[in-house]
């Protein structure tokens, strides 16, 4: 599904070069619900942001889907964004002025969907999240939890293959982070590959694997034990 | 693919900064189109054409010292001495410049002993050179005679009976178009002036004057103690031929106060307040239209840099840099929109007031469309480079925690 390869992504200034990833391989297989976790700086978010096509990296080779990503054009890139990739954000990145259901109708009008489509999807996700009776309120008439489940809502209408979390219950306290971690899993059962960026030990290890990146790499206490484990294999 | 109702919706949320530049939209448009109106009608007015070539004509205003002054002979001189200077084409006498904004004017009519309505004229006493020396063109009829001439002392009862009339007089008191032939009258008078030439125009005195263009040209020499004459030079000896005129009449009578100058000095000065009021109005309209456009570049900008995070989710979910862009200039062209629809009624409203008031000239539709439609252009110029810098925010904002 998604395979990174000896990716680097450097930020320069006029004095200063900062390395956010170095040499950082990765292969996400189709399905899966990986965790991401390190301490703040590592280069989560840079692995975050290059996985979701927000932004190029500066060497290495990124497949999507087996096809090659680095070098795709802004238009490209967008599109493919739009359609294989939901994502799902810390501060919930909700649009104030529209109400839930303009709000899920976003990334679906660019998708160039006609209006009768958009609503069936957007209708069928409300539910699918518990909002359907809100669907004409504003976010800022909603909970925290509920609005990160409009998030999701809005990342899964597309109904993309791929799903990139970025601490989905970080702005959450531990009941609403429990039920939005609960219906992340609930998406991934239904086939949806998930990549959830946490702080969180205990979120963590509820995904299938955990990866930790430390200095812009994957750590080499992970590469160890995946050495280790294919050896057994 | 537009977002016209989310974007309405958004819009009505923060429905005072939008209200407020449609306002100013609105406002300008009222003020700019009817300033554009005004200027119109000035440009127009002092595009007319005069009937004379302006730039070739010398205009020469003299009083004798003397008391006794053989006023008629000293005229007969003049004019045979400016006649044989060389480079000019003609002279005559005149008692009024024309547009000079001083003249003689009186009440005419088309059947005798009327006291009521009539035709206001501005009127010339002048002579047989004159249709010559001014340049115009003699559409009908004949010319005045030497035998046409009356030489009267002033406030002594005219025995004119010939005339030559513009255009416009002659179908301003003979609308059926037959006024050559045809005779007319002063207030209250019975003896008949007979219309025995018509020229093409004339502009007259008074270059303001709402009757401008109607002028009689009487051949009558006044014996007054001044005296005016019209001199025309060849194209391009204007003014070697006014510093011959000059120097030759002081030559042949010192003794006399003179006053020399172009016919066109005296038409720009004729028309300096119309020059004044184009150029302030033009400078208003530059203003407003400038401040309007600052005002939505602060807006577009403000709005841009308060929903930097919305633009990079956007971008996140899909959103090319077009669709960024695209959102901003739209957004844009429907507070245009709105200020323009505001503006068009205020400007009719203003406009009515204005003609009502102070006899300004109505507002065409066309007109009040060409500004509304320069407002929106300018309105879209003015969010076009914010839109286009909105597109540049990369979709990595929505992942940044500032």
């Amino acid at each position: 599904m998604l395979k990174m390869h000896n990716i680097r992504k450097s930020y320069r200034t006029d004095t200063i070069e900062t390395h956010a990833l170095r040499d950082f391989s990765l292969e996400v297989n189709e399905g899966e619900f990986v965790s991401v976790t390190g301490p703040s700086g590592s280069g989560k978010t840079t692995f975050l942001n290059i996985a979701g096509m927000l932004e190029t990296p500066t060497g290495g080779e990124y497949l999507l889907d087996g096809d090659n990503v680095s070098h795709l054009n802004d238009r490209q890139r967008s599109r493919l964004r739009n359609e294989k990739i939901g994502f799902i954000f810390q501060g919930f990145n909700l649009i104030p002025d529209l109400n839930l259901f303009d709000n899920i109708d976003v990334p679906l009008r660019y998708r160039g969907f006609n209006s009768k489509e958009r609503r069936r999807r957007i209708e069928k996700v409300l539910e699918q999240v518990g909002l359907s009776a809100r669907a004409k309120h504003l976010p800022s008439q909603l909970s925290g939890g509920q609005q990160q489940r409009v998030a999701i809502a809005r990342a899964l209408a597309g109904e993309p293959r791929f799903l990139l979390a970025d601490e989905p219950t970080g702005n959450l306290d531990s009941l609403m982070a429990r039920q939005v971690m609960e219906l992340l899993e609930f998406i991934n059962e239904w086939g949806t590959t998930i990549v959830m960026v946490t702080h969180d030990p205990d979120l963590a290890r509820r995904a299938h694997r955990n990866i930790q990146i430390v200095d812009g790499q994957v750590s080499d206490l992970q590469r160890a034990v995946a050495a280790a484990e294919a050896a057994t294999a | 693919m537009l977002e016209l109702k989310p974007m309405l919706s958004a819009l009505w949320r923060n429905k005072i900064s939008a209200m407020l530049i449609a306002l100013q939209l609105a406002l300008t448009l009222a003020i700019v189109s009817n300033a554009s109106i005004i200027v119109q009608d000035r440009i127009e007015k002092m595009a007319r054409p005069t009937g004379m070539p302006v730039e070739d004509l010398i205009a020469v205003t003299f009083q004798p010292i003397a008391q006794d002054y053989d006023m008629h002979g000293a005229v007969l001189a003049d004019l045979d001495l400016l006649r044989s200077i060389p480079g000019v084409v003609d002279a005559t006498h005149t008692n009024q410049i024309p547009v000079s904004g001083s003249g003689s004017a009186s009440v005419f009519h088309n059947q005798p002993n009327q006291e009521i309505g009539g035709e206001v004229s501005n009127y010339y006493e002048t002579g047989p050179h004159f249709i010559q020396t001014l340049g115009m063109n003699l559409v009908a009829g004949r010319n005045f005679t030497p035998a046409d001439m009356q030489v009267v002392q002033p406030n002594e009862d005219s025995r004119t009976r010939v005339a030559i009339i513009t255009r416009q007089m002659a179908d301003a008191l003979y609308p059926d178009g037959n006024a050559l032939g045809k005779s007319f009258y002063n207030s209250n008078g019975t003896d008949p002036v007979e219309i025995v030439g018509i020229v093409e125009r004339h502009l007259g005195a008074w270059v303001s004057w709402s009757k401008a263009g109607n002028v009689i040209f009487f051949p009558r020499l006044v014996e007054t103690n001044f005296k005016r004459y019209m001199v025309r030079a060849e194209p391009g000896r204007r003014d070697e031929v006014l510093k011959a005129v000059e120097k030759q009449l002081a030559e042949r009578d010192p003794q006399r106060v003179m006053h020399i100058e172009t016919l066109a000095e005296r038409l720009e000065r004729s028309y300096m307040s119309d020059n004044v009021m184009v150029k302030v109005l033009s400078a208003v309209v530059t203003l407003l239209t400038f401040i309007v456009a600052l005002g939505i570049v602060g807006l577009t900008v403000f709005w841009i840099n308060q929903r930097r995070k919305q633009i990079g989710v956007r971008r996140a979910l899909g959103a090319t840099r077009l669709n960024i862009s695209r959102y901003f200039l739209v957004e844009n062209t429907l507070i245009a929109i709105t200020g323009v629809a505001l503006g068009m009624a205020g400007a009719q409203i203003a406009n009515h007031f204005m003609v009502s008031s102070y006899s300004q000239p109505a507002l065409s539709l066309p007109v009040l469309l060409v500004c509304a439609l320069i407002l929106v252009s300018v309105s879209l110029a003015a969010a076009l480079v914010p839109a286009l810098r909105a597109a540049n925010i990369s979709p990595a904002t929505a992942t940044r925690s500032v």
